[in-house]
């Protein structure tokens, strides 16, 4: 009995001390983390749209593989300049969490890849500009990935085709979304132009 | 002074005489996943000597208090302990490094290495070896990782530290968990032969021969 205690004590106080060091030290540098965080969310956003003088607020939700995800719209002064969406594609070996914007003309902005675990060497070669550049310029239905040269489409890097559908597969997605939900607005933008 | 030299030779039996991956042979596991570049490789190595330095110093402090019967629950604690403070801290105040570091961070707990050198040295050593213990096997530890990512990196992408040396992929399967396994077998065996070709070594203590 008095072997028990003269074990365990130390130990519960070991446990204890570490556990008020781990707390104290979570209390000081979770409101750090939780604002560098936001902070970090609202530069990545801004990068999508440059020319946004407007601060960037969620217009709304979609799905994407069964998880909910924010899409945006950023203005300067009240007039769109930009459709935003966070978005998710299925890689090799985890989920490529994106953000992609278009144009007022639905054509892709921007593709910017936040977080992925794809294999080192390999699978994270979609992080290369090279390839996320290929996407600029391109409308809904040009996304599609081919294995090859290509100048219409997007061409999958080699040794990471998974990776390169993953991408393409989100960002797709996130168009068509983002295409359902402003295209009709756009069309009647242009209509007023033509007029 | 012959304090000063034993500390030294501390020191370089971190690194070279008892080299924690290519002499003692701990934590392969992770010397094998994070060596497909050098530059994962280093940064892998540098959380590791933090977290082992700071394991082996608490350790070495309280080596009186804890009880031998449940030694390893405490030395687990403690290292879980400061991983984590370590994390909290890092995710806080240093956020371009712990997007890079950030992945290999949480790992460390369940390193073979750290738990060995608190059972090992920590436990029976005063607090200045025990530092230059943990310091001296981190950087043993961050320079095999990133001898086997200038390895794996050269032949499997052509490049080193990101940047492209040479035009062409020549054996793409050594940046691929295989070639981990492959580089790791050439390298301790190159090492061995070196050691005993030129120093008049045994080998590898715990690989064999």
């Amino acid at each position: 009995m008095k072997d028990m205690i003269k074990i365990t004590l130390p130990l519960v106080a070991i446990f204890v001390v570490a556990g008020i060091i781990m707390s104290v030290t979570y209390q000081h540098t979770y409101p750090v983390r939780f604002q560098a965080e936001k902070k970090e969310k609202e530069e990545a956003l801004k990068e999508m749209a440059p020319d946004a003088t407007d601060p960037i607020n969620p217009a709304g939700t979609w799905t994407a593989n069964n998880k909910p995800y924010e899409y945006y719209l950023a203005t300067s002064g009240g007039k769109p300049m930009a459709y935003i969406a966070s978005t998710a594609g299925k890689g090799y070996s985890s989920y490529i969490q994106m953000l992609v914007s278009l144009d007022t003309d639905l054509k892709i902005k921007d593709v910017k890849i936040l977080d992925m675990n794809e294999t080192p060497g390999l699978g994270d070669q979609v992080l290369e500009q090279s390839f996320l550049d290929q996407f600029k310029g391109k409308s809904l239905s040009q996304i599609v990935l081919i294995k090859g040269e290509t100048k219409e489409n997007i061409q999958a890097v080699s040794g990471a085709t998974y990776s390169s559908r993953g991408v393409t597969n989100g960002v797709k997605d996130a168009v068509q979304t983002l295409v359902d939900k402003y295209g009709a607005g756009v069309k009647t933008a242009a209509q007023e132009v033509t007029k | 002074m012959s304090n000063n030299t034993s500390l030294g030779t501390l020191f370089k039996n971190g690194i070279f005489g008892e080299n924690p991956v290519f002499r003692l042979a701990l934590s392969l596991c992770p010397a094998v996943a994070v060596t497909s570049g050098v530059k994962n490789g280093f940064l892998m190595g540098i959380a590791v000597l933090f977290v082992m330095t700071m394991t082996n110093v608490t350790v070495s402090l309280l080596r009186n208090f804890i009880n031998p019967k449940v030694r390893i629950p405490s030395y687990v604690f403690i290292t879980a302990t400061w991983v984590t403070v370590i994390d909290q801290v890092m995710s806080a105040y240093q956020r371009d490094v712990y997007k890079q570091m950030g992945l290999y961070i949480m790992l460390i707990v369940a390193f073979a290495i750290i738990l060995s050198r608190a059972e090992m040295f920590a436990s029976k050593n005063k607090l200045l070896p025990s530092f230059v213990d943990g310091v001296g096997m981190g950087l043993g530890f961050t320079l095999a990782l990133m001898l086997l990512g200038v390895f794996r990196e050269f032949l499997g992408k052509g490049s080193l530290w990101g940047a492209h040396i040479l035009p062409v992929k020549p054996l793409l399967i050594m940046i691929m968990p295989t070639g981990g396994f492959f580089a790791m077998g050439l390298m301790m065996g190159w090492l061995n032969w070196i050691d005993r070709r030129f120093f008049g070594g045994a080998g590898a203590s715990s690989g064999g021969h």
